[in-house]
């Protein structure tokens, strides 16, 4: 088949998560003849375990299908996105490969946070949006409701909005036709020398680094040797292909076509995400408008539980790290923990994600520190230092400006429950901005909060106030000065530097009696008497004292309960498995973590 | 110390004790009330059904067992096993005594609460072939007695007393400390005062809150409070000082007694090895596997009756769980601890080899002390023997 651009359309589709992408991408591949009934399974496109639990799609594909219209065959290009508010950037980058987007809405939900951010993200990049209703099929859908809420939050025409169902396939051929009509084909030069944008790599065990790229201009062909601009790197085309959604391999991709390139490339770090391919003989003048890097937001330290697995974890890292570009690891030393790493993540749930994983795939048991955001502090001398480690922030002597960043948060919320999110909101210092009524029930509330107040549990508390019905959506707002110190913990009279934490002044002491109450209830009681203190420089500011553990014996163990008794005594086992021993006491991995739980009103 | 090893049978090499039983222990429900700390499979106000009771628990023995199981130990524990009349309990010992003949110089214990006591009673365990009892006096004081949801008065323990003393060499009393609102100098109280019955054995246990019972759910309401943490510890070493300089020798972490005078039966459990366990909920460690019977009567008695097995929850443990479960029991006996010798002989595992580590950690803490061929916790690890063995497994 020719690669005339004109029967080509490149899309993704942007849904808050739940919303039925993934059903509906199945069904696309269903309809057009790419799987047959029988693969048509759920999640299709998500193959990582740790995905198909969490119904998140982590990891950009894109799948080709070819689809006949009035007998002519067009060559569609679905190019997946993540849906978590986390992943942000990945959205950003599958929609610059594209030149429209469905804007999927669950017909019983309506509209939720990630909808708006990332409708709002593909209007700003100039995309098509074919706005469809999902689940039409499902007894509680409100189609009329649910178009009300998207012309009134997006300005979309109600009566261009379509109705479709993943699950049954209605309204599928009609949303074809629309992706045909409404999307315009892309627009590059068949003549012009080759620019291909790169927008997802994945590293794989057999082939190095595969490539996902989007022609923009000219024909990239196996053989081809080929550059990597920004990186200023040339390799030689070994394989191209497009996933349909099986791997098939082509000779060629030409404008507007969207495959994989293999090319012997090493390791991840040696292609960025956003970078223009190009020939290496004949060149093209300029790259293609790239995209930002991803940013780590979240730090935290990850230990292992062991002394001796330094260097298992470290290898963990490496490996993980050829399948996600997105986190950065550094080794770090504590004196409380030893040798470990300094990891950032693009949010929490990426947090959670790679420890899973870590875990999961490498048996190393790990502690984890409370995460913490990168200040920013202009010291006494001029210098401005970035530190995400609250353990390196100088004395408040050397400090002139401390400053941390904020984000601007969108909640969307039914509008009984604004009264919880202001209060939420305010005991985290957050800055009111707006309300803006989606319809008479529902609410955008937007606030300026301080990230560190919101990377803990934000979402989980929003869930609760809202009985789930609220959704959430950040981006980053750049550094504000604050009144912020550090806090330190000392336990037994040491000083635990992997406990230290930095807050707002105002909140220092109610932080520091909370902090030193919760860690007195996280730390198991020893043979010996353990002073638990929070201190500002060199002044206590809360005290707790563990009283020391006088008696721990099981007086009973007769025929009938050594079953029982040995459990018990295994629990206690393996609750010391993640203990750091620090000077002489044993400390939890839920009392690294409960610094943050002390941050709660 | 002159406690020795139990012997170890070695009449069938292929078949040793912690692969075949010596022991058996027998289960009787029935009791008068139900106290306050008690989670044994136990029923107050089911007498009616006893008789029923006396022939399924006949009818499992005949149902699992092939033939008469000569054994070294008997134990009839409850419940309360004296709830039983005289000719109810003739019966039951005749229907033991069928299945397990007991072997030379065997041990046969029957668990007794006073106010339960006949000289009926007495005559027909004594006649019937049981040797040692095991009588739950648990304290002296009204107050504690009544905060155990205990129904019977301190009188009732001499008098019990009076009863097995002439027909009994070997008699033991089980006492508890910590009742909620008990004090160290009414512990003492209770010490003077059972020692002053002359018992051949003691078993003092601190109180547990177990899960589910009356008193657990009490202190959970915040009913009734456990004693201060620094009390229950001096009342525990008040007990090994009091009871040693008494002449009853502390073998086991509960346990004391006159030398020569040590529970056989419960030495078998120490050890880890094999036992038969009937009648409802018992326990049972057969060739390897653990069972445990349900603890729902009408369900036992159903089971049996239909000449099905009333066989709940099975265990097997893989070769190194088993030998660190061994590590841990053993560790219980006080006075032997664990032999290197006898350890590896009854696991296949050398013990430093299996846990060096966490024994020398132990060792440095001063909680175990080694002498190159036995390990056994000190006085300071008797209080923390539960962090000790946990780190065994």
């Amino acid at each position: 088949m020719a690669h005339d651009p004109k029967f080509i359309r490149n899309f993704s589709i942007v849904a808050h998560i739940d919303h039925g992408k993934s059903t509906l991408a199945d069904q696309l591949l269903l309809q057009s003849g790419a799987i047959s009934q029988r693969e048509f399974r759920e999640q299709l496109l998500d193959d990582m375990d740790l995905e198909r639990e969490r119904g998140i799609t982590i990891k950009a594909r894109a799948v080709s299908i070819h689809y006949t219209l009035d007998g002519q065959t067009f060559e569609l290009n679905l190019i997946d996105t993540p849906g978590h508010v986390d992943f942000h950037y990945e959205v950003s980058r599958s929609l610059a490969a594209c030149e429209g987007a469905i804007l999927l809405v669950d017909a019983t939900q309506g509209v939720q946070a990630q909808t708006v951010a990332n409708a709002y993200l593909a209007i700003a990049g100039d995309l098509a949006l074919v706005p469809a209703l999902n689940k039409i099929d499902m007894q509680a859908a409100r189609p009329e409701e649910i178009k009300e809420e998207i012309f009134n939050t997006l300005g979309l025409d109600p009566d261009e909005i379509l109705a479709v169902s993943g699950k049954t396939g209605a309204g599928v051929p009609e949303l074809f036709r629309a992706l045909i009509d409404r999307i315009p084909p892309p627009s590059g030069d068949v003549q012009a020398p080759l620019r291909a944008l790169i927008f997802d790599s994945k590293y794989d065990d057999y082939q190095g680094v595969v490539v996902y790229v989007r022609v923009v201009d000219g024909t990239i062909r196996v053989g081809q040797k080929i550059r990597l601009m920004a990186m200023e790197r040339e390799y030689e085309v070994i394989g191209l292909g497009q996933f349909r959604p099986r791997e098939v391999p082509v000779q060629e991709l030409g404008v507007g076509q969207v495959g994989f390139v293999v090319a012997n490339i090493k390791q991840l770090s040696d292609v960025r995400v956003g970078d223009t391919i190009t020939d290496a003989h004949t060149p093209a003048a300029s790259a293609l408008p790239g995209y930002q890097e991803p940013r780590q937001v979240v730090y935290c330290g990850l230990f292992p539980a062991t002394h001796n697995q330094f260097e298992d974890l470290r290898t963990a890292l490496q490996k993980l790290a050829l399948n996600d570009s997105s986190f950065t690891f550094e080794p770090e030393t504590s004196d409380a923990l030893g040798f470990g790493f300094r990891c950032g993540f693009l949010g929490m749930l990426h947090m959670e994600i790679v420890q899973q994983r870590l875990e999961r795939e490498s048996d190393l048991s790990l502690v984890q520190t409370a995460p913490n955001v990168t200040y920013e502090i202009i010291t006494r001398k001029g210098e401005t230092l970035h530190v995400s480690n609250p353990t390196r922030i100088p004395d408040a002597g050397e400090i002139e400006e401390f400053r941390e960043p904020y984000a601007r948060v969108n909640f969307l919320v039914p509008s009984d429950n604004i009264g919880a999110i202001m209060a939420l909101c305010e005991e985290r210092r957050g800055d009111y901005i707006k309300t803006d009524y989606i319809t008479p029930t529902r609410v955008i509330v937007t606030y300026e909060l301080p990230l560190a107040e919101m990377i803990y549990d934000l979402y989980d508390k929003l869930k609760s106030a809202t009985r789930g019905f609220g959704t959430m959506d950040y981006e980053l707002l750049g550094y504000r000065p604050n009144n912020l110190v550090r806090l330190d913990v000392l336990v037994a009279g040491d000083r635990v530097d992997a406990l230290s934490i930095v807050v707002h002044r105002d909140f220092a002491e109610r932080r520091g009696r909370k902090l030193v109450k919760k860690l007195k209830e996280e730390i198991d009681r020893h043979q010996f008497e353990v002073a638990i203190q929070a201190a500002i420089g060199s002044k206590v500011i809360a005290r707790e004292t563990i009283s020391a553990l006088r008696k721990n014996v099981t007086a009973k163990c007769y025929g009938g309960d050594i079953t029982r008794k040995r459990k018990l005594l295994e629990k206690q086992k393996e609750g010391k498995k993640r203990m750091k021993q620090v000077g002489n006491v044993e400390i939890s991995q839920e009392a690294f973590l409960s610094v943050l739980e002390a941050g709660e009103a | 110390m002159t406690v020795v090893l139990a012997p170890i049978d070695r009449s069938c090499p292929a078949d040793p004790p912690w692969i075949r039983p010596r022991a058996a222990y027998i289960h009787i429900p029935f009791c008068a009330h139900k106290c306050g700390y008690c989670d044994f499979a136990s029923l107050a106000g089911a007498d009616h059904l006893a008789n029923r009771y006396l022939d399924a628990l006949a009818a499992e023995l005949e149902l699992a067992l092939d033939g008469p199981r000569p054994v070294a130990s008997l134990f009839i524990g409850g419940g309360t096993p004296t709830r039983l009349n005289a000719d109810q309990l003739s019966r039951l010992l005749a229907t033991i005594a069928r299945w397990f003949p007991l072997l030379d110089d065997g041990e046969w214990t029957v668990e007794a609460n006073p106010g339960t006591l006949d000289p009926d009673k007495v005559d027909a365990l004594a006649s019937g072939g049981v040797n040692r009892i095991s009588l739950g006096a648990q304290s002296f004081q009204p107050s504690s007695l009544r905060a155990l949801e205990r129904n019977h008065d301190p009188d009732d323990v001499s008098r019990a007393v009076a009863l097995i003393a002439p027909r009994f060499d070997r008699w033991s009393l089980d006492l508890i400390f910590g009742a909620p609102g008990s004090t160290l100098d009414q512990w003492r109280d209770d010490l003077d005062r059972a020692l002053a019955l002359g018992p051949s054995h003691l078993s003092c246990y601190g109180l547990v809150f177990e899960k589910g019972t009356s008193l657990w759910k009490r202190r959970l309401d915040g009913l009734v409070r456990p004693v201060d943490e620094e009390v229950e510890h001096a009342m525990y070493a008040e007990t090994i000082d009091r009871l040693s300089a008494a002449g009853l020798l502390q073998y086991e972490i509960s346990n004391f007694a006159r030398p020569g005078h040590e529970s056989r039966h419960n030495l078998v459990y120490w050890a880890n090895d094999a036992y038969y366990g009937f009648g409802l909920g018992a326990a049972r460690y057969v060739a390897g596997v653990r069972s445990v019977n349900t603890r729902d009567l009408p369900a036992y008695l159903r089971r049996i009756e239909s000449g099905q097995d009333a066989t709940g929850p099975v265990e097997r443990l893989d070769p190194e769980a088993r030998a660190r479960e061994t590590a841990v029991l053993m560790l219980r006996r006080t006075a032997i601890g664990i032999d290197r010798e006898d350890f590896r002989l009854r696991t296949g595992f050398d013990l430093d080899a299996l846990c060096g580590p966490s024994l020398r950690r132990s060792c440095s803490r001063g909680w175990l002390e080694d002498d190159g061929r036995r390990v056994r916790l000190t006085r300071s690890g008797l209080f923390l023997a539960d962090t000790v063995m946990s780190d065994l497994l």
